[in-house]
């Protein structure tokens, strides 16, 4: 549309809908604004609390909640920070969540890939066999996936994690991806063929960058998934505390709030826990949210 | 010969991801299928086969339907709130602001709430339960206890009153979805050409009719996606349960779902067998849930 | 079992270790006859075990190494770290120990002892503990007959078995066999804050009238008379209800339950136990506690929102750091319910617990009894204590230790009850889900939801379910 027929489209509209239209906006724009308002503070109110109750002391925690700490007292960050290990914690997450999304990525994607372009004689099972996998509860397979991973000697190591973590993702992964190279258009990987490009190369220079939206949307769901994963590293890791990742650590600290009565501690270590990912989060929001935007528009 | 190598490349890009996921993921479930028809103990070297008797001591057993009944309300409650929440924020985020400048614009600050929504989407279930259970609390401790006392009003037990608890818990899991929702519908609102709302607006339609005459018909499919996410959702909720209102699904069990008794079953009893044709159960239900949705809305396949 | 009367006062106080703290007449007596159900310890046996080496008596390779794991709830892990381990490696410096700590009992060790790679030493404790009947049934419990006749570390001329409390060598029996050994003592009634009490003048209600008539008075003072944790502890009164039903009925009525005597729970003395305290929540009671657990219960305990909680004697050190000035743990016996209670005021119960067991098939048991008899020794037991403030089931080894006032309390409650001892429920070991179903339907009934009489029925039909149940291997005890 041109300014100028944009201005008219406008005048003319103004002139039109102004008498009937007038009040309504106000009211529906006050009553939005306030239900925006709500929400937000549903959000940010108990994250807040959390990260004032860090101060108070098991005393202020369970008297009145609305009341702010008498004062700063920092002691439950150290124990969180010293006795709870959340620092080592976060290390070991982020390092494991980093490798497998990027193997669950690496392999899902070239799975979805081939399921989603190529005919081949099986291509439809080997589809439903990777997309059965969503329908398995996970801790019903705790027990036999204990000695599998005894099996491969990967037991109370990162990778027997990593690797499991990557075999978890892939079902949503390549479910979600085949569809999305479906809908790539086919003109643009003939046009590749026929220059001569090899089928690897087509994937890895031509469909993956085209694919990018698709892939930082469930990037960023797998992300989220294996990063508050818990049942696996329970039994996966379960030897070696330093080992750990993060939320076996609060699950651990929650726990022992109950026998040895560390509250404070408790929220301290929660706030450790949630301020790097939020940070991450707000850093990262645009393109998170383009990501995801990108990918819903397929 | 193209015909050789393109095989070759297929079982080349396929072969890591099928290995991993066969190792890994199939082959434990084919044991814990196998376990289901036995008594295991979780301890016996060798259990007993006792074909399918653990199904039938499941149909008559009164807590698994009790879980199943939950399984419903989830199934139901948690995707229709979680979306018409997340569709009207959406809504105002994106259009509610009127013609601003060239087209449909969101409400002021609409940045900000996109950023804050989404927040609970990041936080781990341990995180969330650790922070609920102390805005629920029963008492002026409690973060909305806290406030009703206050305002004068009787304190409500939130997660121990067996008629609320599970309400209590659907809300928390509204609260922690409609964040991603309200950004993946966003951008579906955002794909829709703008002049089709100049048009409508041209006839005098309000923001109302806007959104039921054309965002939402041109959402369906968006629509469609999530509510099949919210589902297979609906059937885990394992965690925040577990971690909210206890191991045992309190209070009486009223919030209790299958994947609680799977774990009550497996690891306080030791009813391992028992507990794996639960599983078994819940495997069915998830796959006859998904393949239900998937042919009511009669696509061949789901594309976000 | 000894006959009570044939053991004098002294001999008694000091078998638990509490020689120092006794006041006034009375003979207490740790485990109770009405536990019973022990053999008496047969006199001199020949040691049957694999060393005559008093000091190695179980012939431990000196290089071997011990893994360890640790239920670490309540007592924490240090007591096992730096005292029972420090003391294995004392006596054998060449042996690497594996310690490791958990809550998770039963996710982590469950699968090792399907694959054969177990700890040698365990304890087997809190809410997600091995069921030790499957584990005894598969053959990987270590008999510990050999620890219980091998030769004490403080003086080789006794026995393991004559220097610890007889209610070890009841309650390490499963199908007969001594497989477990229970290491802490507990004294489990109402606790309550003497100061408070003594700054009110207020005294310790003797019967079910008083207690009501001192809860209207609290009540006028904003202060409840009772509660108990609705989450994670409403165990606490489960085990309060039946001890109370114990206390109108004797230990039988317990007992019943534990054997899964047809129609022990709708016993009237199980039905006047639940009413009472369905007839306290109902008028003294606040419902905010069903959501509260157990610590949050005990801070508001701390602040003397409420008198008196229904607890063991582990409760001084749990709220240690948490504890004002102003508040002094003391134990206060269940009153009288009825005039014609089967046993008088005063009664309390007194019980043994933390289960630890030696791995079978591990690949160091030796070891592992050998750990056990480290802790059995006066250094062992002793530096439990000074790490958990609560006792051991070692004799006299908390002799000379400065120990705080709760527990002092309960010494001297238990000197009163003499012989009165109420007997702990082992139905909670033994059937876990009709204990569990218990600990949810307490709650019901406690929360007005259902009535005594249904909570009974409830229960009973349970228990039937659970008799009926033919894969669930069945236990029982005598009087």
């Amino acid at each position: 549309m041109t300014p100028d027929s944009l201005r008219s489209v406008r005048q003319a509209r103004s002139s039109r809908s102004l008498p009937a239209d007038r009040p309504r906006p106000g009211v529906l724009n006050g009553l939005s604004h306030a239900a925006l308002a709500v929400w937000a503070l549903l959000i940010v109110a108990p994250l807040l609390w959390t990260f004032l109750a860090s101060f108070k002391s098991n005393t202020e925690i369970f008297g009145d909640a609305l009341q702010l700490p008498g004062e700063l007292r920092l002691d439950a960050w150290g124990r969180a920070w010293g006795k709870a290990h959340v620092g080592r914690y976060l290390l070991n997450t982020a390092v494991v969540v980093a490798v497998s999304t990027f193997g669950t990525m690496l392999f899902g994607s070239m799975a979805a890939y081939v399921l989603a372009r190529y005919r081949f004689p099986g291509s439809r099972v080997i589809y439903y066999y990777f997309t059965a996998g969503m329908a398995f509860p996970v801790f019903l397979a705790l027990g036999p996936l204990f000695f599998v991973v005894k099996r491969v000697g990967l037991l109370y190591t990162h990778t027997g994690v990593i690797l499991v973590y990557i075999a978890y993702s892939l079902p949503f992964t390549v479910f979600f991806l085949a569809a999305f190279f479906r809908t790539l258009p086919e003109s643009v990987a003939e046009a590749a063929r026929i220059d001569g490009a090899s089928h690897t190369r087509t994937f890895f220079q031509i469909m993956l960058p085209m694919a990018r939206a698709g892939l930082v949307s469930i990037t960023i769901f797998n992300v989220l998934g294996q990063w508050n994963q818990y049942l696996l590293p329970l039994v996966l890791l379960a030897r070696d505390q330093e080992d750990w990742v993060i939320t076996q650590g609060i699950a651990n600290i929650s726990t022992l709030a109950g026998y040895e009565a560390d509250w404070p501690g408790l929220f301290a270590a929660v706030c450790m826990a949630v301020l790097p990912v939020l940070v991450v989060y707000v850093v990262f929001q645009r393109q998170i949210q383009s990501g995801l935007g990108a990918g819903a528009l397929k | 010969m193209e015909r050789w190598r393109t095989y070759g490349f297929v079982a080349g890009f396929l072969a890591v991801p099928i290995v991993l996921y066969t190792v890994f993921v199939i082959s434990p479930y084919v044991q814990a299928f196998q376990i289901s028809l036995t008594d295991w103990n979780g301890i016996a070297a060798r259990p007993a086969y006792v074909g399918l008797d653990n199904f039938g001591r499941l149909l008559g057993d009164e807590v698994f339907w009790r879980a199943l009944r939950n399984h419903g309300i989830l199934l139901l409650v948690l995707p229709i709130a979680t979306i018409v929440i997340a569709l009207f924020f959406a809504f105002v985020l994106n259009l509610g602001g009127g013609a601003r400048g060239p087209g449909m614009a969101g409400v002021r600050g609409s940045g900000f709430y996109r950023v804050v929504f989404f927040f609970p989407q990041v936080l781990a279930v341990a995180v969330v339960g650790v922070l609920f259970k102390a805005v629920y609390r029963p008492d002026e401790s409690g973060v909305i206890n806290g406030a009703l006392i206050r305002l004068g009003m009787e304190p409500v037990g939130w997660l121990i009153e067996p008629d609320l608890a599970l309400w209590s818990i659907i809300a928390v899991m509204v609260w922690q979805a409609v964040g991603f929702y309200v950004v993946l519908f966003s951008a579906g609102m955002a794909a829709i050409p703008k002049d089709y709302f100049e048009a409508a607006a041209l006839d005098g339609a309000g923001r109302v009719r806007l959104f039921f005459s054309i965002t939402l018909p041109l959402l369906r499919d968006t629509v469609q996606v999530g509510w099949v996410y919210l589902g297979i959702a609906a059937f885990d909720g394992f965690a925040l349960i577990q971690v909210l209102a206890g191991e045992k699904g309190e209070p009486d069990g009223a919030t209790t779902v299958l994947p609680i008794e799977i774990w009550k079953n497996a690891f306080s009893y030791s009813k391992v067998g028992y507990a794996s044709a639960m599983g078994v159960a819940l495997f069915f239900l998830t796959v006859t849930f998904a393949v239900l949705t998937l042919r009511t809305t009669r696509r061949e396949r789901i594309d976000l | 079992m000894t006959h009570p009367g044939e053991i004098t006062r002294r001999q008694l106080i000091r078998r638990i270790g509490l020689a120092a703290l006794v006041v006034g007449p009375g003979a207490g007596l740790l485990s109770g006859c009405a536990t019973g159900g022990g053999e008496e310890p047969a006199a001199p046996v020949t040691s049957a075990t694999g060393s005559a080496d008093p000091r190695n008596p179980f012939g431990v390779d000196a290089r071997k190494p011990l893994k360890v794991t640790i239920f670490s709830g309540g007592y924490g892990d240090a007591y096992a770290k730096e005292i029972h381990e420090a003391l294995y490696k004392k006596e054998f410096p060449g042996a690497a120990v594996e310690h490791n700590a958990t809550q998770q009992i039963s996710t982590q060790l469950r699968p090792l002892f399907v694959s054969g790679d177990v700890p040698d030493v365990v304890n087997n404790s809190g809410p997600q503990a091995l069921d030790l009947v499957a584990l005894a049934e598969q053959g990987h419990l270590a008999d510990l007959t050999a620890l219980f006749d091998a030769p004490s570390i403080d003086d080789p001329a006794k026995k393991i078995r004559d220097v610890v409390t007889p209610a070890v060598l009841d309650n390490a029996k499963i199908d007969g066999k001594d497989l477990v050994l229970n290491y802490t003592v507990s004294h489990r009634a109402l606790w309550y804050n003497a100061k408070l009490f003594a700054a009110k003048g207020w005294t310790v209600p003797r019967t079910w009238a008083e207690f009501t008539a001192l809860g209207d008075k609290a009540k006028a003072e904003g202060i409840l008379l009772f509660a108990y944790p609705g989450q994670k502890g409403p165990y606490y009164q489960l085990w309060n209800v039946l001890y109370t039903a114990a206390k109108i009925g004797g230990n039988q009525a317990v007992i019943d339950i534990d054997n899964l005597v047809d129609g022990a729970w709708k016993t009237e003395p199980v039905k006047q136990a639940v009413t009472a305290w369905v007839d306290i929540q109902a008028k003294y009671g606040d419902k905010a506690y069903f959501g509260l657990d157990h610590t949050q219960t005990q801070v508001k305990h701390l602040q003397d929102k409420l008198l008196f909680y229904p607890v063991g004697s582990w409760i001084e050190n749990e709220m240690a750091k948490d504890k004002p000035d102003g508040f002094e743990y003391a134990i206060a016996p269940i009153p009288d319910v009825t005039a014609a209670d089967k046993m008088p005021y005063g009664a309390i119960q007194v019980g043994v617990g933390e289960n630890f067991f030696v791995a079978a098939r591990g690949k160091n048991p030796q070891g592992g009894l050998e750990y056990l008899r480290i802790m059995l020794s006066k250094d062992g037991a002793r530096g439990f204590t000074e790490k958990t403030q609560n006792l051991t089931v070692v004799n006299g080894a908390a002799e000379g230790l400065d120990l705080p006032p709760g527990l002092r309390s309960a010494a001297k409650a238990q000197d009163a009850a003499g012989q009165n001892i109420i007997t702990d429920a082992r139905f909670e070991g033994w059937y876990k889900e009709l204990f569990d179903y218990g600990t949810e339907q307490i709650n019901v009934v406690m929360a007005g939801r259902i009535t005594p009489d249904e909570f009974c029925s409830r229960m009973q039909a349970k228990a039937d379910t659970i008799k009926k149940d033919g894969s669930v291997p069945k236990q029982t005890r005598g009087e």
